[in-house]
């Protein structure tokens, strides 16, 4: 695998040993320094794209930590401290709902963005408005480069 | 009943022999030996002779009805006949197969033919009548019955139609009239394969060859035409018709008009199919879009790592041109199509608000403005994914005709469509439009007007969806310089189709 952050949950259980997720270092920098600062939590139960949105955003100059479902995510954002989450929406054990409105509960300067491949997530969207809790979805696949234009435009 | 007398081979052999001594012997033992009841009656109505066969009709023997009135036998209301019978036969007239009412000696009445004769004297004169009567309750009954049957095919909704061998029409109901839309005089006497479309007349050569064999064909579904020429579905049983002998001499045929009922089933079908595709696309939405995520975003970062100007960087440029398109495919059929969940009440228009939300950042790039105009107080029962994807498809059409940017108008107000009360929303973009060669297309699957662009099933879906939901879409266009444009205008009944519940309970 190309990817040289591999994180791993300790929560889930699957891997023994202490959570490693060291911020990526940026690969090729970005000549936008300012932009080197923003930290993104990029969560997703499909690891390849947890994985590759993480390095793109990388080689884009932001910081960026991969996690693969929601409890992950909670524990890579205590020590990660991300301005942005960047999270999918159906994923097993916590879905990316639930994880951004705990998230913004403890952070309310967090901004969230979800993104999902599945139309039939309006239950659970509606169950976080009914909460009071209303995020910008958007589908998958998005094309890189609007995924960062979107990033950027705050 | 039958006038032949029981075969008595002895008697007859003696009757032979006597004939050569005197004639008049042989026909009294005629008399003797018929069925019916052979009786003679003076000019005063008084039985003279009275046969075995007019004793076993009426009951009485001879010695009870010899020298008694004939009126014994005729029920009460009817006594006037007899003086008209006696009238007639004074002056010399027969009186032949005479129907009428007698009355046995029990009591019962039935009916019988008669024949009477005057009987004359050596001079002439006529002295008498002779009077042969006939039971005929069994013919009446079997009238009655052939009457009752006929009554029952004349007014059968089913076509009822009988034809010979060769295929000639002998009998036409009023339900053929109706069906086939000849009268009887049309089609007697004419070959049935006028009632068949051309395409389908070997058919009848197959049903001549299996009635000439007597076999039956039962709930046959086929096609014929109509008068008007209208081609429709018919489900036909043939049978073959005997004659006395047992030999097929023709053939019955009782056809029923299908056409509403296979109309329901392709209906049905369609439906079937449609959620087919719901189904499927949910699925491949789940597995498609998420692969699609990772393979674009591994494309980007492999042209990250080639020479920018090299061979691998441009071949991957043009891979990720084709991802974009499967992943257009895939937006616009997959994205909201499976969100089927229960119908929920809701204002039209925050779905039109939701929608327009996501094409903004694209619309602002194109410079579209946005003209909204809401007046659909009244909360509408639909399911809101389908409902999404009816107006995410339009919407994004109305973008796509209006390249160079424009104005797009988004209505929605209440109506009354007909009977039905409803919301109507109208989506007009005043875009290149649609050339009119191709309004008659659009809404086929598959067609296009966006050459490699277009999925061809964008107004399709909608169609499909607004029709599922008892509804209607309409589209007007028009491509003349600066009054180009195209307007959709969709309406959805408040009232559920009953169809579309039953079949999403089928479905579900």
């Amino acid at each position: 695998m190309l990817m040289p952050f591999i994180a791993k949950s300790t929560l889930a259980g699957n891997e023994s040993g202490e959570s490693r997720r060291a911020p990526m270092s940026s690969r090729a920098p970005d000549p936008e320094s300012a932009l080197s600062r923003t930290k993104v939590l990029v969560v997703d139960d499909q690891k390849l794209i947890a994985d590759t949105i993480a390095e793109i955003l990388s080689n884009a100059g932001f910081e960026t930590m991969a996690a693969y479902d929601g409890w992950e995510a909670l524990e890579a954002a205590g020590r990660f401290h991300p301005h942005w989450l960047l999270s999918d929406v159906l994923m097993p054990r916590m879905n990316g709902v639930e994880l951004a409105i705990t998230l913004r509960q403890t952070d309310p300067q967090l901004t969230i963005l979800l993104f999902s491949g599945q139309a039939g997530i309006s239950d659970i969207l509606l169950e976080g408005q009914r909460r009071g809790y209303e995020f910008e979805l958007l589908a998958k696949p998005i094309h890189p480069l609007k995924l960062i234009e979107r990033l950027k435009q705050e | 009943m039958t006038a032949e007398p029981t075969p008595l081979p002895s008697r007859q052999l003696q009757v032979t022999e006597r004939v050569t001594v005197d004639p008049r012997l042989h026909l009294a033992a005629i008399v003797d030996s018929s069925d019916d009841a052979i009786v003679s009656k003076n000019l005063n109505g008084i039985v003279i002779s009275w046969n075995l066969g007019a004793a076993r009709l009426f009951g009485y023997t001879a010695e009870e009805m010899i020298g008694k009135p004939i009126l014994t036998v005729i029920p009460p209301e009817l006594h006037f006949e007899e003086e008209e019978i006696l009238g007639k036969i004074r002056a010399g007239e027969r009186i032949e197969h005479y129907e009428t009412i007698r009355m046995k000696k029990s009591g019962e009445r039935f009916p019988i033919s008669v024949t009477i004769s005057p009987i004359r004297d050596e001079a002439g004169r006529i002295i008498a009548a002779s009077k042969i009567a006939r039971d005929i309750t069994e013919r009446r009954r079997f009238d009655e019955s052939r009457f009752r049957l006929a009554a029952i095919v004349e007014s059968a909704d089913d076509a009822i139609i009988s034809k010979d061998l060769n295929g000639i029409v002998k009998t036409w109901n009023q339900g053929a009239l109706h069906m086939f839309g000849y009268t009887a005089e049309e089609m007697i006497g004419a070959p049935i394969l006028r009632l068949f479309p051309e395409e389908l007349k070997y058919e009848e050569d197959e049903i001549l060859g299996k009635l000439r064999r007597g076999e039956q064909i039962h709930h046959y579904e086929t096609r014929r035409r109509r008068k008007n020429g209208e081609v429709f579905d018919i489900s036909v049983n043939i049978s073959p018709i005997r004659d006395a002998s047992g030999k097929i001499i023709g053939a019955s045929k009782i056809a029923r008009d299908i056409s509403d009922k296979k109309k329901i089933e392709n209906l049905l079908l369609q439906s079937e199919k449609l959620a087919a595709t719901g189904r499927m696309a949910a699925a491949v939405a789940h597995e498609i879009n998420n692969p699609l995520e990772s393979l674009v975003n591994l494309i980007f970062l492999a042209r990250q790592n080639c020479a920018p100007e090299s061979k691998a960087s441009k071949l991957l440029t043009t891979a990720e041109e084709e991802l974009e398109r499967v992943a257009h495919i895939a937006r616009q059929t997959l994205g909201y199509y499976k969100d089927t969940s229960a119908p929920v009440a809701l204002h039209i228009h925050d779905l039109l608000d939701n929608v327009l939300t996501v094409y903004g950042a694209r619309m602002m790039s194109a410079e579209i403005a946005v003209d909204t105009r809401y007046d659909d107080l009244q909360k509408i029962f639909v399911s809101k994914g389908e409902v999404l994807q009816i107006f995410s498809n339009l919407i994004a059409n109305a973008i796509d005709a209006m390249p160079e940017g424009g104005v797009l108008k988004v209505s929605s107000r209440k109506v009354f469509s007909g009977s039905k009360d409803g919301i109507q929303v109208v989506i007009q973009d005043n875009g290149r439009g649609i050339d009119p060669a191709n309004l008659d297309r659009i809404f086929e699957p598959f067609f296009t007007t966006k050459g490699n662009l277009g999925t061809g099933i964008g107004l399709w879906v909608v169609r499909q969806l607004v029709e599922r939901r008892g509804g209607q879409v309409s589209l007007t266009s028009s491509t003349s310089h600066n009054a180009s444009g195209t307007t959709v205008t969709i309406f959805l009944p408040f009232a559920h189709p009953k169809d579309a519940d039953d079949e999403k309970g089928k479905t579900r």
